[in-house]
Order: structure tokens, then sequence, then C-alpha cells
């Protein structure tokens, strides 16, 4: 079994003796006022030494060696009785992570330049391309630094178009308005199709009672016409005005809603989704405004976790992260309700599928050969292994091939 | 040597004068970019990026969440203090005052991780639970943690300075220590007390880590009143998160409400703490 | 003397104000109240033990596993190799940033305030202004480094940068500094001054060698005590446009690129998803971070409050 995230009560059984434990650890810090010097003792050590990436050896982002079995049940209980009753943790060199993806398995190493790369955009793409800037990190021995930020596709454009990053994360294409942006400002760009994502429409898996929605369902709960609506019920009547075939799935239960603001690829996936409905009802292409945003896919994951009759919609890295602690609702696009899983994204069957991409300004690869690295590195096997292992489907082979070619071509 | 002197302390009359003309800019700003469309600002809920800056909303949450500290903070503080000024001996003093000062210097953060952590799950979940873990009341908890050190030191000054010919007028009439602590000290440092309240509650709405990180609502925040059960937003919270981790809207009105927010709050605990100072004199004048 | 007693069944009135004045009574009212008030410094205590104790539990196992490489290595996406020396690093110059500027800058602005300017209404109305804005919320001194640091001198500090969010916090405690400075060298005697004129000493020589010298474990106090909130503020550094911790990704650490600073990155931290296949969360990392704030800024409390105590001594003492 799993056990439930923060907000939900995840030390009911193991608390109080934690609590105690909490108490005679801090009774020791408070009374030896200068107790505390012993944990900042290595940041005076540190502050010589410059950040040096790893060891080499062992450590890459992916699935650990260390006991996956004893990890699960809430490490910081577990974590906390073992080191108060004397320490049987492994020693710092042994843990640090382990790695299955062996950097050899590449098609053909790459050759990394050293320099900085600027990455920013979609909060979905963030995930790979933060690993992949980690493994650029080892790979270059520590020369070649990405840092990747992620505010969401629409601000990252912003800054794209402005020549502020060198690369933009997007979670769909770029649209019109930053086409033009872009061209006005003379930046000139590749984009790059990274990954295969399926918008994931989630739920508290508490709320038994919805398990499969279409896309007038959808439209009725979250549309630009659904405002003010409160209850996943009182959204039956428009629902059925739009032709859902899911009106009586709709609980009488407080309909509680997290998603990403507009600032967000994912809220523009959305509308897209809902493009149907939106025109049929001739509403403008936006959803509702009253639900709960963020830019940070972790709150709106709290918030769906946290609720027991929740909406919110994710990519789907932020829902397999999760397990048994959200549910992801089924979507019929037409041909019965599907499941988002690997397969189903990947085959497109599941209707919600979608493609993530990095767009390259190609003027900042040419004069700075670490960019250019940075996507030699993300479109490599080794690179696009990260994928799967931030949670998002892999492009099929011919896909992977386009990309690569479209990047030979800039 | 004197010019230089001057100069620091100009520093301080140059610092308000840019205060002052950044959130007065920024303000204007704002409003030319709502095209003085008041009535956004009276739009239900907090949603800026679709032009909704519903002032009740983030008010109402700043108001919700104060309270709640100062439920906390004001019992627990002043008792602190009084107990610190008229009961403790030398000894117990050493040993508690210390304690109460690293509550004082605690990190908001680590505040903030702590509601998150402890105080939503183990606390307001378990005993109220909440339709979300976190919501006003987890973040009211956090902030009165942080404001019972202020509270309890301004309130313990102001039973100090009370001159003890007070207290041993009392005793010498045969009233017993609790009379005099409570009708003759309490009373005569009332102005003291209602100053540290009012400079505590300043603290309280001024407090913005710990309603970012647990008040509940994030960039957005759906209009749910007073309950303090729902998830809300502070005033505070709305400046944090209208800068969002990005500047994509640095020109535009999701953005410069900071400032409008901003020049709010700022007006606010000035307002709090003039008032608040006003009673901190009166209590030098009185002794 | 035969004084006539009133009837008090058989006792005198001596007997019966003995009485009242040694019997044991039960102060039913004056035990409420002590237990009551206890009760609320007990609380307090406790919560504040929990607290610190809450973060040791999930920091401790985690900072024995990870060791140096958590000081060492960058933020990332997995917890298991992680660091915060991003985050390090920018408090450490955000540190040296108020004690370049915002130390001397607030102790000039006492010595002014207190040995030279003659108590006209300019003098009054600047030292309202100093306490007006030791009130302001921390987060509109954020706004204030957006526009001004990392706006108008941008050209100087690179936009947002670390040294924007150093200039920030400089002026964020340089009210508290300055009031500190100036209660510490009001409290001198005026005794001390007399004896350097009395040598003939110049103003200037005076105050450097007599009043500052004397004042100096005060000011001391209190600039230490305005290092320690200046290393803990996190709202200022989030409009000024730090990076916060979680999974984003921050290998350099300059003086004009993107920075961070540790309450940054606790606040990213605190409520990241958990991750099964991970040995570590986030919330031990955050915690972890927030042992080595409370550490560094509690050192500076207790050096504070260790200085201030031996103060007091020394001038009591005699």
């Amino acid at each position: 079994m799993r056990l439930p995230r923060f907000p939900t009560l995840r030390a009911v059984n193991n608390s109080i003796p934690r609590r105690l434990l909490a108490l005679a650890a801090a009774s020791t810090l408070v009374l030896a006022a200068c107790g505390d010097d012993e944990e900042s003792d290595p940041t005076d050590a540190g502050g010589g030494t410059t950040a040096e990436p790893s060891d080499t050896t062992t450590d890459d982002p992916g699935t650990t060696v260390a006991e996956p079995g004893t990890t699960m049940g809430g490490d910081t209980t577990m974590g906390g009785d073992t080191t108060m009753g004397g320490d049987t943790t492994m020693g710092p060199d042994t843990t640090m992570g382990g790695d299955t993806t062996t950097p050899g398995s590449t098609g053909g190493t790459v050759a990394l330049e050293g320099g900085s790369v600027s990455v920013s955009g979609s909060s979905t793409v963030e995930p790979i391309s933060v690993r992949v800037g980690e493994l650029a990190l080892e790979e270059s021995g520590g020369d070649l630094q990405a840092t990747v930020e992620g505010p969401g596709t629409g601000d990252g454009f912003e800054l794209f178009c402005g020549g502020e990053t060198d690369i933009s994360d997007a979670s769909r294409p770029i649209d019109e308005e930053e086409i033009a942006a872009c061209e006005e400002a003379g930046v000139e760009y590749v984009e790059l199709e990274v990954a295969i994502d399926g918008l994931t429409v989630l739920t508290s898996p508490d709320n038994a009672d919805v398990t499969c929605l279409d896309v007038p369902a959808l439209y009725a709960l979250l549309g630009p016409e659904s405002e003010g609506v409160t209850e996943w019920s009182a959204a039956s009547e428009l629902a059925g005005t739009v032709g859902s075939e899911y009106v009586d799935q709709l609980p009488e239960a407080p309909l509680d809603i997290f998603g990403p603001g507009q600032e967000s690829g994912t809220y523009d996936t959305m509308v897209e989704f809902l493009g149907d409905p939106i025109e049929a009802q001739e509403q403008e292409e936006t959803l509702r405004a009253d639900y709960t945003s963020s830019a940070r896919d972790a709150e709106i994951v709290a918030g769906v976790e946290g609720s027991s009759s929740s909406l919110g919609w994710v990519g789907y890295a932020f829902f397999v992260g999760e397990g048994d602690a959200l549910k992801a609702i089924e979507i019929d696009g037409g041909d019965g309700c599907v499941a988002p899983t690997e397969e189903t994204i990947a085959d497109g069957s599941y209707s919600f599928s979608r493609s993530l991409f990095i767009y390259v300004n190609t003027a900042k690869a040419e004069e700075n050969p670490a960019v250019a690295s940075y996507v030699d590195l993300y479109l490599s096997d080794a690179g696009l292994a990260t994928v799967s292992d931030a949670g998002y489907v892999d492009l099929p082979a011919d896909r992977i091939e386009a990309a690569r070619q479209a990047w030979a071509d800039r | 040597m004197r010019g230089v002197f001057l100069g620091a302390a100009l520093t301080a009359v140059v610092l308000s004068a840019l205060i002052l003309y950044t959130l007065f800019k920024g303000t204007f700003d704002f409003f030319r970019a709502i095209e003085w469309d008041f009535a956004t600002l009276a739009d239900s809920g907090w949603y800026p990026r679709s032009s909704r800056f519903d002032l009740r909303t983030i008010v109402i949450g700043s108001i919700v969440v104060s309270l709640i500290a100062m439920l906390v903070a004001v019992p627990l503080g002043l008792g602190t203090a009084i107990y610190l000024a008229e009961y403790a001996s030398r000894r117990v003093r050493r040993i508690v005052k210390p304690i109460v000062e690293v509550l004082a210097g605690m990190p908001s953060v680590a505040v903030g991780f702590f509601a998150v952590y402890v105080i939503a799950p183990d606390l307001v979940s378990r005993v109220f639970d909440p339709r979300q873990p976190k919501n006003m009341l987890v973040a009211g908890l956090g902030i009165g943690l942080l404001v019972i050190p202020i509270m309890a030191s301004v309130c313990e000054d102001a039973l100090a300075a009370v001159p003890g010919s007070l207290r041993e007028a009392s005793y010498g009439v045969g009233a017993k220590k609790v009379t005099t602590v409570f009708q003759v000290v309490l009373p005569a440092a009332v102005s003291g007390i209602v100053a540290a309240f009012i400079i505590s509650a300043s603290r309280a709405i001024g407090e913005t880590m710990v309603a970012t990180m647990a008040a509940g609502a994030v960039d957005t925040a759906v209009y749910k009143g007073f309950s303090p059960l729902e998830p809300g937003m502070t005033m505070t919270a709305a400046m944090t998160n209208a800068v969002g981790g990005s500047d994509q809207a640095a020109a535009e009105a999701p953005f410069k409400v900071l400032f409008f927010v901003g020049f709010l709050l700022f007006m606010v605990t000035l307002l709090l703490n003039t008032i608040g100072d006003r009673y901190v004199q009166r209590v030098r004048q009185k002794y | 003397m035969a004084l006539a007693t009133p009837a008090l069944g058989g006792r005198t009135a001596g007997d019966v104000v003995r009485a009242n004045l040694t019997k044991s009574q039960r102060d039913v009212p004056g035990l409420l109240a002590l237990i009551a008030l206890l009760t609320s410094v007990l609380v307090t205590i406790l919560v504040l033990f929990t607290l610190i104790g809450t973060i040791l539990v999930d920091a401790v196992p985690f900072l024995r596993d990870r060791g140096g490489s958590f000081v060492t290595r960058t933020i990332g996406s997995n917890p298991d190799v992680i660091g915060l020396w991003p985050g390090l690093y920018g408090s450490f110059i955000i540190g040296l940033g108020v004690i370049v500027i915002a130390f001397p800058l607030g102790i000039a602005a006492a010595v002014y305030l207190e040995e030279y300017a003659k108590p006209t209404r300019f003098t009054r109305f600047v030292q309202i202004n100093i306490r007006n804005l030791a009130g302001v919320p921390a987060v509109v001194y954020g706004v204030l480094g957006f526009t001004i640091f990392a706006g108008w001198l941008g050209g100087l500090t690179g936009g947002k940068t670390v040294i924007a969010a150093a200039l920030t916090l400089a002026v964020l405690v340089l009210p508290i500094v300055m009031i500190t400075s100036m209660e510490a060298i009001r409290a001198v005697p005026q005794g001390i001054r007399d004896a350097g004129y009395g040598v003939g000493a110049s103003r200037w020589e005076t105050i450097r060698d007599h009043v500052l010298s004397y004042a100096a474990p005060g000011i001391l106090t209190g600039t230490v005590l305005s290092l320690a909130r200046a290393l803990g503020e996190a709202a200022p550094l989030i409009v000024v446009g730090a990076l916060a911790g979680g999974v984003g990704l921050l290998p350099e650490t300059s003086l004009d690129g993107k920075f961070t600073a540790l309450p940054m990155l606790i606040y990213g931290w605190s409520g990241q998803p958990t991750d099964a296949d991970n040995r570590w969360q986030f919330s031990n990392s955050a915690a972890a971070a927030s042992v080595i704030l409370l550490a560094l800024v509690l050192f500076f409390n207790f050096a504070a409050i260790l200085l201030r105590n031996r103060y007091e001594r020394t001038r009591t003492g005699s």
C-alpha cells in the first residue's frame, strides 16, 4: 500500500511517537544551544569547494537501487526512527541514487561543450529538461550548465521571443501571436518534438461516481459557461444541452476545481480539446475563471488529492507519480472510455494526447556551443531516456528521427 | 564627518520616498492597465489573469487569517509576558526569555514548512476535517506562532514600565498578588498592551510566506467568505503570486496588481503602526 | 492597656489579624491565574520545541545519509542527489550585502541622529520615518527592490540578480540597524562624552573613541539580529525574482545570473509531490535546508543574546 501524501492524514498512526521523538530531539537542541553547529559545519567546509556535480560512478537520475520496498512506507517517519536509535543507514557514497540508464547505451556518445544554457517555459516539460540538464552537468564533468525553470508555456515564449532564454519548453505549439512577437524581435527558432503527454483529468479516488467523461461533460464542468457551478450535478443541464452521454455520472457533490492558469500550455490544451462545444455554443476560447489555478503542478495535485470531490487536470507525469492518491477520469473521445496509460497515449487512442516540444533559438545555438550541445544531448538516446523517467511517453522512432532531422537542418 | 552622517540619516527619508513613489507609480500603471474600470475590483473572486481583481476576496482573506493569528498570539503572548514580568523568578526568566526570543528569530519559511507538514495534517485536518488540508485556519495558526514573541516582548516592556511603587502600594493595602497583577498593574499598562496588540496585528497582516505556503489558494482564489476552513488568499500571498516566478506579464495588469496590493498593504500597516506608536509614546510619557 | 475588645467569639482582634495573615488560605483566583499564565508559557515553549523537533526528525537522517554532498551539489529533480549549494551561495552574498551596506549606513545614521542632530522638527520627522520603515511588510520591500534595484539600477546589478536581492534585504534591515544603534548610543552616559571633550578631543574623535566603543556591544547586538532577519526572509526574494527550489535546475552560482537563497529552497521544496522510487523526498530536503537555515539564524540570535547579556553584566556589575 502506498501512503497518501502530506495533505491527508499521513501521520495518524505514528504521529505520537514521532512527536515525542521530536520533543526529545528538540530539547537537546535548544538546551544545548550550540548543538546546531554540528549541522552548520559542513556549510563552512563547503564554502571553499565549488559545486562538483558527481562522483561520476553511479549517479544519474533514474530508478534507485536502494531498497525500494522499504522506502515506500514513508521515509520521514522510518528514517526518524532509525537514526534516533542508532544509525543503520549507509554511508553517503553508496546511497547516491544509482541508475539503470547507462550513459553508454546511447547511439553514439555526444561530445559536450562547456558553457551555460538557459531554459524556461512549460512546467509540464520542465521535468524532462531538468533531467537532461542534470545529465549534461554530469556527462560534461560540470562544464555544461543548464538553468531550467517552469513558469508556463506562455510566459516562457514571452521570455524566449524577448531573447532572454536560449530554449523554451512548450506543452503546445507556438501560437500566432507568439510567432509574430518572435519575428518582430528577430528571434529565429527550430521546433523539436520531444515527448508525448496525455492531458490527464483527475479526481479524488473517493469520488466513486465519476469514472468516465466525454468532451461535452467536461465543457459543462470547465468551459466558460460553467462559471458559478459549484456542484458536479449542477452541470448536468448544460452537459445535456451540449450533447453529453454522461449526464447521470455527475454526482451531487461539491465541485472543487484545481488546474493550471492561463500562462500554461496545459490550460491552452484543455481549451483546444473543448474546442467543438466552445464553437457550437459560440463562446470565447477560454475556460471558466473561477477555480484555483497554479503554475506549480505540485499545488494542483495536492489540491485534487485534498478534496473528496475534486476535479483537476495536469500532464500525465504528475499523475503517474502519485499512484493511488489520485484517480484519472477516463475520456470518451467518441469510441468509448479510454484511460490514460503509456500505451493508449502512445497510440493516440487516448484522445487527450498531445506533443511536448522544445523551441531552440537557432542564433544562440550558433554562437553558444553549449546550447547546441545541450540540444544534441536532449535528442540523443540517453537524453530521450529521461522522457519516460520523468513520467511521459516516448516518441515513436520515426518522430524521433524527424526531430533529429529538424535539428540537423536548422 | 557630520555631512556623511547626515547623508546616512537621509537615506531613511529617501527610502520612504522611493517606496511611496514606487507604489504610487505602480498603482497608477495598474489602473491604467485595467483602463480605470473599477468594476474589476469588485468582480467575485481573485483571478488576475482573467482581469478580475476582487479586493473583497483578498481583504477578507487577510482579515480572517490575521484574526486567527491574533486569537493564538494574544492570549499566549500576553500570558507569557505577564508570567515573565510579574511571576517568574530570575532563574526561570533566564531560561524562558531566550526561548521566546528564539521563536522571534524563527524564519517564516520554517514556520510555513511546519504549517504544511504538521499543523495541516496533524492538527487542523484531524480536528476539523476541512475540505482542503491547506486553508486559512492553518495559515492563521502558523502566523499566530510568529506573532507570539512580538506580542510577548511589547507587553513585557509595557508591564516593566509600570513603576514598582504601584505594586507596593497595592500590597500595602493588603491586596493579593493576583489582585495586584490583574487590577493594578494590567490597567496601568493598558496602553502598552493596546500598542502590542496593534503592532502584532500589523505584523500578522504583513506576514507573507506562511500565507503563501499554507493558506490554500495559489495563483487564483475563489471567494468563499469568512469561513476559516476554506482555502483563501491574503493580500500578501496575492503579491507573491502576482510575481509567480516569471515576469511575463510585467507590463500588464496581472503583474501590476502587485503594486496596488502593496500600496494597500503599506497604508494599512502604516496606519496600524502609527496608532501603535502613539500608544507606546503614551506609556513613555505616563511614567 | 485595657481596651474593651469587641465580641469576636472569644478571640481578640489581634488573633483575627494574626490568623488572617498566617493561616494557609486557598487563594483560588490566584491559583487559577497562575495556572493560566503557566499554561500559556508552556504552550509557547512546547510549540517551539515541536516545530524544531519535527524539522529535526525529517532532516537528521537525511543529512546523515547525504552528508557533505547535500551541501556541495546543486538543486534538481531527485532529492536523493540534489544539494543546496546555490542557496548557500545566495544567502552568503545577501549576508555580505547586509554587512557591507546596512551596517555602516545604519550606524552612521544613528550617530547623526543621536550625536549631531538638534531636536528640530526635521530630526523628529526623520526618526518617525525610520520607525515607520521598520514596520513596512517585507514583501513591500520586495516591490521596492524589483523596481529600483532590479529595474532602475539594472545596469549596475544586472537586473534580477543576487546583487539586487542583497541590496533589497540590506535596505529591509536598515531601519532595524538604525533603531537599535540609536538606542545603544542613547544609553551612553553623558560623562563618557564629557571625558572625551575634557582631554581636548574633537567631536568626531570623542564619538569614535568614546561613544562608539562604549555603545559597541549594543550596536553589535542589533546588527547581528538584523543579519539573522535578512537571512531568513523569503518574500522579498520572490518578488525580486529568485528561483524557488523544486523541479528547476540551477547549476551556476553567479553574481549576474539567476539566483536562489536558502529560504527560497525551503519554500520551493515544501509541498513537492512524493516519489515512491526515491529514497528521500523533497520534504526531507526542505527540512534539512530548514535545519541549516535555523542553525545559521539561531547562531546569530544566540550570539546577539550572549552579547547583550555580557553587556548588561558589565554595565550593571561595577
